[in-house]
C-alpha cells in the first residue's frame, strides 16, 4: 500500500495525490470514461469542468502518468491561465514546448491548460486557434469552474466531463486513509465539520487535517472548529458595523486593511457584503436596498477603475442604514 | 561615470565625517589587536562589529582601518556566507594565510544583516574562527542587536556609528560640489541634507542628480511639490465649502495634478466634510466619476474627462446648500502609500506561495488566498 505513496511531499495533498484511476474517490462514470479513453492511447482534447477541490487537476496528472508512464515530466506540460500573464505568454511557452516531438510510443504530448476560464473570451479566440495549429502534437486538457464561461468553438472541440461535488462518504474516504497512515485518532463529529469548513474542497481538506494534526494528532471537534475559524480570512462584518455606526472613517480603515492583508480583490469584497447583509440586524426592507445597492456596486467595479472608490461609495450606504435603525 | 558616491568615498580616517568616536575606537582596537598564540581565548575581543544606519560609513570605515595599517583587505559580503561549509572554504584560509610581502590583513565581512536566518551554523562557525584568527576581523550591520548575531556579539567589540547631522551632509555636499564644479542652491541642500536623514550616501546621489539640472529647473523640483499641495488644499476648500457656480467647473485649472491624484484626495476627504445623506451622495458622485474613469482607460475615449470634471468640483459643491465658513484640516492620500509598502511586505509571501502553487497544482492567486493555511502548513513541517 505504501508504494502509491509519495513520499518526497511533506503537503500531504501531494503526498495522498491519487496516482492511478482506481485511487481517485467520486467522479465514478468520469474516471470510467477517461479511463479508457487514456487505455486506447488516444485523447481528444478534454474539458474537465467543476468546482475546486474535486479532482480535475488530479485526473489530469494521472491521465499523463498512465500515458507516459516515468517519462511523464518530459511530456508534460502545465499552466494557470490566472497566473500567466494574457494569451501571448501561454502561446509563446506552448509553441516551445509542442516545437519537439513527445518521446515513445504516444504519439502526442499534453498541456494542461488550469483555471481556462479566467482567460478573456478575445484570448480563448487565440487560444483555440493555437490548439489547432499545434494539434497534430499536442492534446490540451483545460479545467475551468464553469464551462458556460469557455466559448463555443473550444467546448466543440473538447469533449467535456462535469465534476460534481465530492459527498461526504467520498471526503470521509480520502481522510480516513490519511488518518490511518498518518497514525492520527479522528473523533467521529470531526468529519461533518471538516466537510462544512471547506465546502466539499477535497484539498482544503486535506489542509485542515494537516493542520490541525501539526498541533496534536487526536482530532476533536473544537480543535478543527477553532482552526477554520483561524484560517478563515478575517471577517468583513467588522467593516460593516463600524459603517452602521456611523464611524465611516473607520470602517474604510478597516476595509483597506482587511484587502491589502489577505489581498482580496474588490469583487471578492463585494461577494461578501451580499453574504453578510443577511446576518446583519436591519429591518427586511433595508436588506433589500442594500442588496440592491451591492449589486450596483459589483457591476460598477467592473465599469469602473478604482475598486475601492466603488467600496466606499457602498459603505456610505451602510451609513444611510445605520441612522435609519436608530 | 563612477558616481559621486564612489569617487569621494572616504580613503584615510581623517576623511571620516562625523564618526570620531568611532574612528578612535577602531585605531585602539587595531592597535591592540592581540595575536590568538598571546591570548588565551576569550580574554579580549578579536572581532568588531561597525553598526548604524546605511551610509553613516561603515565600510568607509573599515577600508580606512586597512589603508592607514597598510594592511591588505579581503572583503566578502555575509550574505555569500550561506552555510557553514561555505564559510569555511572562504574564511579559514584568509585567516590563516600569511599575506603576500608580510602586509598585515584586515578581514571585512559586510552587510552581517544579510546573513539570514537561513544560515546553518554559520554564525557558530564564524564564533570559532574569530578565535583562531590572526587578522582582525570587522563586520558591519544597520542593526548589531538582532537576535541571530547575539552569539556573536560576545565575541565582539560593539562600535556604532551615528547618524550623520545634516550640517555635515551639507558640509561635504558642498565639498564635492566644489571638486566638481557643479551648483546647487543653497536652499535645496539644505533640503537634501534634511531629507535624507543622515544617509550620506543617499544626500550625495541625489546631490550628483540635482545638480544636472538648470538652476531655474533645480528651484521649480524643490518647489514644486510644495506648490501642489498647497494648491489642492485650497481646491479642496472650494469644492468642499463654497455653494456651486459656474465658476466652481474651472476650479480644477488651478492645479496641475492628474485627474487620478485629485480623486484620491476628494476620496481621503470627503468624510472630514459631509456625514450620512451628503457623505452618501459625495460618495455617489464619486463612484460615477470612478466608472467614465474605468471608460476612459478601456476605450481610450478621453472626451469623459468632462464628466469626471463636472462630477469632481460642481457636482460635490452642489452638496453645500450655503458657503461655509468653518476650517477642516484636509488630510494627505495615503492610501497609494499604503498599498505600496503592502505590496513590498507581501512580496516574501508571495515567493512562498509561488514555491507552494507549483508544487501544488494550483495557482499562485489562490495560494496567495489560502495562505493562513498554507502557513500552518509549512510551520509544522520539520524538514527543509
Amino acid at each position: 500500500m505504501n508504494k502509491e505513496i509519495d513520499h518526497d511531499s511533506s503537503i500531504w495533498t501531494e503526498k495522498y495525490r491519487p496516482k492511478e484511476f482506481s485511487e481517485v474517490v467520486g467522479q465514478n462514470d468520469i474516471i470510467k470514461r477517461v479511463e479508457s479513453l487514456t487505455k486506447a492511447m488516444n485523447i481528444p482534447h478534454l474539458l474537465f469542468a467543476g468546482p475546486a477541490g474535486v479532482g480535475k487537476s488530479t485526473l489530469a496528472l494521472v491521465v499523463v502518468k498512465e500515458l507516459f508512464k516515468n517519462t511523464w515530466k518530459e511530456n508534460y506540460l502545465e499552466l494557470n491561465a490566472s497566473d500567466e500573464r494574457g494569451i501571448n505568454v501561454v502561446r509563446e511557452k506552448v509553441k516551445s514546448f509542442a516545437r519537439t516531438k513527445s518521446l515513445g510510443k504516444v504519439p502526442f504530448k499534453i498541456i494542461f491548460l488550469d483555471e481556462a476560464d479566467a482567460l478573456t473570451p478575445e484570448a480563448q479566440q487565440a487560444l483555440r486557434r493555437t490548439m489547432e495549429n499545434y494539434s497534430s502534437g499536442c492534446r490540451f486538457i483545460l479545467s475551468c469552474n464553469y464551462s458556460s464561461k469557455i466559448i463555443d468553438p473550444i467546448q466543440s472541440r473538447c469533449a467535456i466531463f462535469r465534476f460534481k461535488l465530492l459527498e461526504k462518504k467520498d471526503i470521509e474516504k480520502v481522510l480516513q486513509k490519511i488518518a490511518k497512515n498518518e497514525n492520527l485518532t479522528m473523533h467521529p463529529d470531526v468529519l461533518e465539520i471538516i466537510y462544512e469548513g471547506s465546502e466539499g474542497d477535497c484539498r482544503r481538506s486535506i489542509n485542515l487535517l494537516q493542520s490541525t494534526a501539526a498541533i496534536s494528532p487526536s482530532i476533536n471537534p473544537d480543535l478543527v472548529s477553532t482552526m477554520i475559524a483561524n484560517t478563515k480570512p478575517k471577517d468583513i462584518r467588522v467593516v460593516l458595523d463600524y459603517a452602521l455606526a456611523g464611524d465611516f472613517e473607520n470602517s474604510r480603515e478597516k476595509l483597506l486593511d482587511l484587502m491589502l492583508k489577505e489581498s482580496i480583490s474588490g469583487q471578492d469584497v463585494v461577494k461578501a457584503i451580499q453574504k453578510e447583509i443577511w446576518n446583519l440586524a436591519i429591518e427586511p426592507e433595508i436588506k433589500v436596498k442594500l442588496t440592491e445597492k451591492t449589486g450596483e456596486i459589483e457591476f460598477r467595479i467592473t465599469e469602473g477603475s478604482d475598486p475601492f472608490i466603488q467600496l466606499q461609495s457602498l459603505l456610505a450606504s451602510f451609513v444611510l442604514a445605520g441612522l435609519g435603525k436608530k | 561615470m563612477t558616481t559621486w558616491a564612489e569617487k569621494y568615498r572616504p580613503i584615510y580616517f581623517e576623511d571620516i565625517r562625523g564618526q570620531e568616536e568611532a574612528v578612535a575606537k577602531v585605531i585602539d582596537f587595531i592597535k591592540n589587536f592581540p595575536s590568538p598564540r598571546e591570548t588565551p581565548s576569550g580574554l579580549k575581543k578579536r572581532a568588531i562589529i561597525l553598526y548604524g544606519s546605511a551610509g553613516t560609513g561603515k565600510t568607509s570605515l573599515a577600508n580606512a582601518a586597512a589603508k592607514e595599517t597598510n594592511s591588505e583587505i579581503f572583503e566578502l559580503n555575509a550574505s555569500d556566507l550561506r552555510n557553514k561549509p561555505q564559510l569555511k572554504e572562504t574564511l579559514k584560509p584568509a585567516i590563516e594565510q600569511r599575506s603576500l610581502l608580510k602586509k598585515g590583513k584586515i578581514l571585512l565581512i559586510d552587510e552581517m544583516d544579510g546573513i539570514a536566518g537561513e544560515d546553518r551554523g554559520g554564525i557558530q562557525e564564524l564564533v570559532e574562527l574569530i578565535e583562531l584568527s590572526e587578522y582582525p576581523i570587522i563586520m558591519t550591520a544597520n542593526d548589531a542587536w538582532t537576535k541571530k548575531l547575539s552569539p556573536l556579539r560576545k565575541k565582539c567589540e560593539i562600535i556604532q556609528l551615528k547618524d550623520l547631522d545634516y550640517k555635515i551632509v551639507k558640509d561635504v555636499l558642498i565639498k564635492i560640489l566644489r571638486k566638481e564644479k557643479k551648483f546647487i542652491d543653497n536652499k535645496i541642500l539644505t533640503e537634501i541634507a534634511l531629507k535624507t536623514k543622515g544617509d550620506l550616501r543617499a544626500a550625495i546621489n541625489d546631490a550628483q542628480t540635482i545638480s544636472k539640472l538648470s538652476s531655474e529647473e533645480q528651484i521649480k523640483t524643490l518647489f514644486d511639490e510644495r506648490n501642489k499641495e498647497e494648491n489642492i488644499l485650497d481646491v479642496l476648500k472650494k469644492i468642499f465649502k463654497l455653494k456651486a457656480s459656474n465658476e466652481t467647473l474651472r476650479t480644477f485649472d488651478q492645479v496641475d495634478m492628474k485627474t487620478d491624484e485629485i480623486i484620491l484626495w476628494v476620496e481621503k476627504n470627503i468624510p472630514l466634510e459631509y456625514r450620512d445623506k451628503k457623505l452618501a451622495k459625495a460618495y455617489e458622485l464619486l463612484s460615477e466619476t470612478d466608472i467614465f474613469n474605468g471608460r476612459i482607460y478601456k476605450q481610450q475615449y478621453w472626451r469623459f474627462l468632462v464628466y469626471e470634471n463636472i462630477f469632481l468640483s460642481y457636482g460635490i459643491a452642489s452638496l453645500n446648500k450655503e458657503n461655509k465658513t468653518n476650517f477642516t484640516k484636509y488630510k494627505r492620500p495615503t492610501r497609494v502609500l499604503k498599498i505600496w509598502m503592502n505590496n513590498l511586505k507581501i512580496a516574501k509571501k508571495k515567493t512562498i506561495a509561488e514555491k507552494y502553487a507549483k508544487h501544488s497544482h494550483i495557482s499562485i492567486k489562490k495560494a496567495m488566498k489560502e495562505f493562513p493555511i498554507i502557513k500552518l502548513l509549512i510551520n509544522s513541517n520539520p524538514r527543509r
